[in-house]
């Protein structure tokens, strides 16, 4: 039995892993060693190899020309991460912010019709992102929107405030409303009771729901590619849009970027991974 | 439990939730109310005049098969890839129910094809399942068996989008597995093995039904995201390939290629009164499956 | 005081801003060899008239989505689009292109500029002399084949037993199709050709019309717009299975190659013939020299027909009078001679003027150059209707099914012709029955 579970995780490991494997040597190649007919998977720092060996020259270049700018773009890769930052960014801060108020409103008081609203907020998910875009860019377009940070910035916000609220309205509930009684009947108003009593109680419920929010917000791409194309473009809108250059894709820099981008995640995730199970489920979850 | 009583907390508490409200309501319910107006014209993404028409739009789709034809797609894609994800996930979860050396490390392992960006790990997939250099048919080839020619051949076109979403979300059902099966309280099993059950009918009596809520409630967050799925099309195939168009993809060439807005938009409207309907049944499913295990229990 | 200064500068800095912004023209183009050709011709503009020039390129698999998209805003991100030549009807149609009927004989002598550039890339209804496009980039189809294998001795010895006559470049389809089938040797991963099949944007239509004409058949009648028995005539199911027998001798993947997967099934040495427009050849002659040779696509019946490429320049309407005047005078200035010298001695630029074209200067500039002109008089172009886009994607598919094997080749055609009346009556190009 013990075998056979074991079999069965190693297979699946060494498949799943494959991929990433080969993103990885990938990212340590020339461009014409990527494509070659015969793969080559071995790293050799050899100053020549055949062309059917398994060897291939092993390089950095694919992270040094990260900083070069490809013909077709304006801007090199790092340009791109800081959009992709600074819009993934601001979005998080904003939906975790918005939606921790709004949970705690549907927590502690009577909101008339709350159940209706929450369900609102859930169905918003609903809907596969191309419909939704399509009223969205008209509508930016009378607002000189479209190809803005702010425009796709509040787009995220929206759109990951569902996963927020009801993510910190499960943590929130937890907090017992005991420390906030005795704050009011000390004579602190409900704004102070909020920041100074719930805020740093929330806190870990808030660091994973930024996390989720982030990881929306930074891997998007229906909503980047229609909205954002000229301007404020975001690192997989740029990745993709590389496709059919003239050159031939540049696989190396694509998968050194690709590593780049995905580090921040794969720390933030391990950081925050005892609670990764609310947030995959919504917060439906309990401990 | 927590709900304050008083009067000023009319004001207070939609101080609190206001926001919220709001950005949904212009973000959501704006551009939904628009877009069902827009359905019943002949806009064009490109601007310019344009007029109502009427149920025309809603005709179209039900007169032209490929609408149909994208549903099924649709339909046939998340019923396989939901399937796998969670018979596969279901399985790497009780494979790896007990604590061993370095468990945390080849869950966090396991859990990276989440996280990455669908759009851009699709390209690098296809590079992988290329038919001239890609590394996957050379390890078949290695290993003594045929190579399929995963992008281009009619079959298994489908097979390749279905072989990144299951390789991308399967530690996602893996890991709702996880919880499910570490949720199940340790003196039921203890109770079973004095009744001297035998392994399968712990399983079969015990574990499944006791995983099946939250088995539930991830298989429908699966497939509804799942139905939404473009990036991995989009970039394998493109989105005019009769053998994987889904509903986004179609949606992609109905508006962004051939400019019909109006088309487009009737189109997500006739898919998310599918979509909801299922829902609703499904969760009424699940809502009775519920009840019924707490019957059960008692 | 140094605030006084600070606030000086800024001012100039910014006045200098403004001015630049003012005169200066922002040009989008797909990502390829001539678009860094035209950025070069436009800084020497700049350095005659002090009018900025900046030519974005957008690599083609997006351009066209880009392009488009762009234009539903209030105001476009450019003033000129170089269009692809289907885009014309669009652009005419929906008044996204600048009308240049009474301004482009001015400013360009169309008597120089060849009959089919001028009609495929610069009017709209074709023949009707209503300019909404100026020449910039004619384009076409050919062949680079592998001329250091056709010139092996071994090969040639070995194609004259096999086939009893001389190994050269094909005059005739049915050539062609015997040099791809000996060259066809998938254990040594070598291939004999590699068509245009591929199914993301226009690709598979490109290679099959060459097909479809010289068999006899065509995409229906540009009066009446009918398509029933030109394209399902048995003339283009025949064309359509020969296109369907050459796949055998491609590489793997060959049934969806597009012009990307070509250029790289022929960089990386493996296959012996491969199709694609000429402007994507410069990479390869940089690259492979004399290994390359090129001839243009080949005949059946004495029959040529060769898929026109080229791009036109065009004006949007969505941006300020004052760019526009720019905006001409910029094409004006291009489409001087002395600058059409120039323009062709960029590899891959491709000029419509024919005087130029048929100079020593041109067949000189690039090892190509001498089989495009030669294959200019063989233009056609696809349907530039408004609905070019549904009547391609409904192509694709349907050229893609009888590709694949999936429908017999009859089939596939009949039923596209089909959908093509279909897509022109709901247009209302065709009377509906």
């Amino acid at each position: 039995m013990k075998i056979l579970r074991l079999l069965f995780v190693g297979c699946y490991l060494s498949v799943a892993m494959l991929p990433l494997i080969w993103l990885l040597l990938t990212s340590f190649k020339l461009r014409e060693e990527s494509i070659t007919v015969h793969a080559k998977y071995l790293p050799s720092l050899a100053a020549e190899v055949g062309p059917d060996d398994p060897y291939f020259r092993a390089n950095l270049d694919g992270y040094r020309q990260l900083a070069a700018v490809y013909q077709g773009s304006n801007h090199s890769f790092f340009h791109y991460l800081g959009n992709s930052l600074l819009i993934g960014g601001f979005s998080t801060f904003c939906s975790v912010l918005i939606g921790t108020c709004a949970a705690y409103g549907f927590s502690r008081f009577r909101v008339p019709g709350s159940k209706d609203w929450l369900f609102f907020i859930l169905s918003t998910r609903f809907l596969p992102p191309l419909a939704v875009v399509v009223p969205v860019l008209m509508m930016y377009r009378e607002f000189d929107l479209q190809n803005s940070y702010l425009g796709l910035i509040l787009l995220y916000t929206a759109f990951n405030l569902s996963l927020a609220v009801w993510l910190m309205k499960g943590f929130i509930d937890e907090i017992p409303t005991a420390y906030e009684e005795a704050a009011l009947v000390d004579g602190y108003t409900r704004l102070q009771a909020f920041v100074q009593i719930i805020l740093p109680r929330a806190a870990s419920g808030m660091a994973v729901t930024a996390v989720f929010c982030l990881i929306s917000a930074w891997n998007e791409y229906g909503f980047a590619m229609t909205l954002n194309n000229q301007q404020a473009v975001t690192v997989p809108v740029y990745f993709a849009g590389l496709q059919g250059n003239v050159q031939g894709l540049p696989w190396p820099q694509i998968s050194a970027g690709v590593l780049l981008f995905v580090a921040p995640i794969i720390v933030f995730t391990i950081l925050v991974r005892k609670h990764l199970l609310r947030g995959v489920t919504f917060g439906t979850i309990k401990h | 439990m927590n709900q304050i009583p008083g009067r000023r907390r009319d004001w207070i508490q939609w101080g609190f939730v206001g926001p919220a409200l709001l950005l949904l309501i212009a973000m959501n319910v704006f551009p939904l109310i628009y877009s069902i107006v827009l359905s019943f014209t002949n806009a064009d993404l490109v601007g310019g005049e344009w007029k109502f028409v009427g149920g025309l739009n809603y005709k179209f789709i039900f007169k032209f098969a490929k609408y149909g034809q994208a549903l099924r797609t649709t339909a046939l894609f998340v019923l396989l890839a939901v399937s796998a994800e969670l018979v596969l996930g279901f399985g790497l979860a009780l494979a790896l129910l007990e604590r061993f050396r370095g468990k945390t490390l080849v869950l966090t392992a396991l859990m990276v094809p989440m996280m990455l960006p669908q759009a851009v790990i699709a390209l690098f997939w296809k590079l992988v399942l290329n038919g001239n250099y890609g590394i996957f048919n050379q390890l078949l080839a290695g290993l003594g068996f045929r190579q399929p020619q995963w992008i281009t051949d009619p079959d298994l076109k489908l097979l390749s989008v279905l072989l990144v979403d299951v390789w991308m979300w399967t530690p996602f059902m893996m890991l709702i597995s996880l919880a499910a099966l570490n949720a199940i309280p340790g003196y039921i099993y203890e109770a079973a093995a004095i009744d001297r059950a035998s392994r399968w009918r712990i399983f079969r009596r015990i574990t499944l039904p006791m995983c099946t809520p939250l088995l539930g409630l991830a298989v429908l967050l699966r497939a509804t995201d799942a139905l939404k799925q473009f990036d991995l099309v989009m970039a394998i195939t493109g989105p005019n390939d009769p053998a994987t168009q889904t509903l986004s993809a179609l949606l992609y060439q109905a508006v962004f290629r051939d400019g019909k807005v109006g088309l487009g938009t009737a189109y997500s409207y006739v898919i998310l009164v599918l979509v909801i309907a299922l829902a609703s049944i499904f969760l009424r499913y699940m809502d009775s499956l519920q009840a019924q295990q707490e019957e059960v229990a008692r | 005081m140094k605030r006084c200064i600070m606030m000086l500068l800024a001012t100039v800095v910014m006045a200098q801003g403004v001015f630049a912004q003012e005169k200066s023209i922002t040009i989008w183009w797909a990502q390829w060899d001539p678009a860094v050709a035209l950025q070069e011709l436009g800084d020497e503009f700049t350095e005659q008239t002090g009018i900025g020039v900046e030519v974005h390129q957008i690599p083609w698999l997006s351009y066209q989505d880009q392009v488009f998209l762009n234009f539903g805003n209030k105001q476009t991100d450019f003033d000129i689009v170089i269009g692809d030549s289907q885009w014309i009807g669009r652009g005419a149609t929906k008044g996204l292109y600048l009308e240049l009927t009474d301004w482009l004989p001015g400013a360009v002598d169309m008597q120089t500029i060849h009959p089919r550039a001028a009609r495929y890339l610069c009017e709209y209804p074709p023949g009707s002399s209503k300019f909404f496009a100026a020449p910039c980039e004619t384009d076409a189809i050919g062949f680079v084949y592998r001329k250091d294998w056709f010139e092996d001795p071994d090969e040639k010895a070995a194609f004259k037993t096999k086939y009893g006559r001389e190994l050269m470049v094909p005059e005739t389809w049915e050539e062609f199709r015997d040099i791809a089938e000996f060259f066809q040797r998938p254990a040594q991963k070598r291939y004999g050709c590699s068509l245009l099949t591929g199914r993301g944007y226009d690709s598979i239509v490109m290679g099959f019309q060459p097909f479809l004409w010289a068999w006899g058949g065509a995409w229906g009648d540009p009066e009446t717009f009918k398509v029933q028995g030109h394209l399902n005539s048995a003339g283009a199911v025949a064309g359509l299975d020969f296109f369907k027998g050459l796949m055998h001798f491609t590489p793997e993947g060959g049934t969806n190659a597009d012009y990307f997967f070509n250029l790289e099934a022929f960089s990386n040495g493996s296959t012996a013939m491969v199709l694609d427009y000429f402007p994507f050849y410069p990479g390869i002659v940089a690259t492979m020299g004399d290994q390359a040779g090129f001839f243009k696509v080949p005949s059946h019946n004495g029959q040529r027909f060769i898929s026109l490429g080229g791009q036109g320049f065009s004006i949007s309407t969505k941006t300020t009078p004052e760019k526009q005047a720019l905006a001409k005078q910029f094409i004006a200035w291009f489409s001087q001679t002395e600058i059409q010298k120039k323009w062709i001695t960029y590899p891959g630029s491709f000029t419509a003027n024919t005087e130029l074209l048929s100079s020593e200067a041109f067949a000189a500039a690039s090892p190509y150059n001498t089989t495009f002109a030669e294959s200019l008089d063989d233009l056609q172009d696809f349907w530039n209707v408004p609905v070019y886009n549904e009547l391609i994607a409904a192509s694709v598919r349907h050229l893609g099914a009888a590709l694949d094997g999936t429908v017999a080749s009859a089939d596939a055609l009949n039923a596209l012709a089909q959908e093509h009346e279909m897509i022109m009556m709901e247009a209302g190009l065709l009377e509906m029955k």
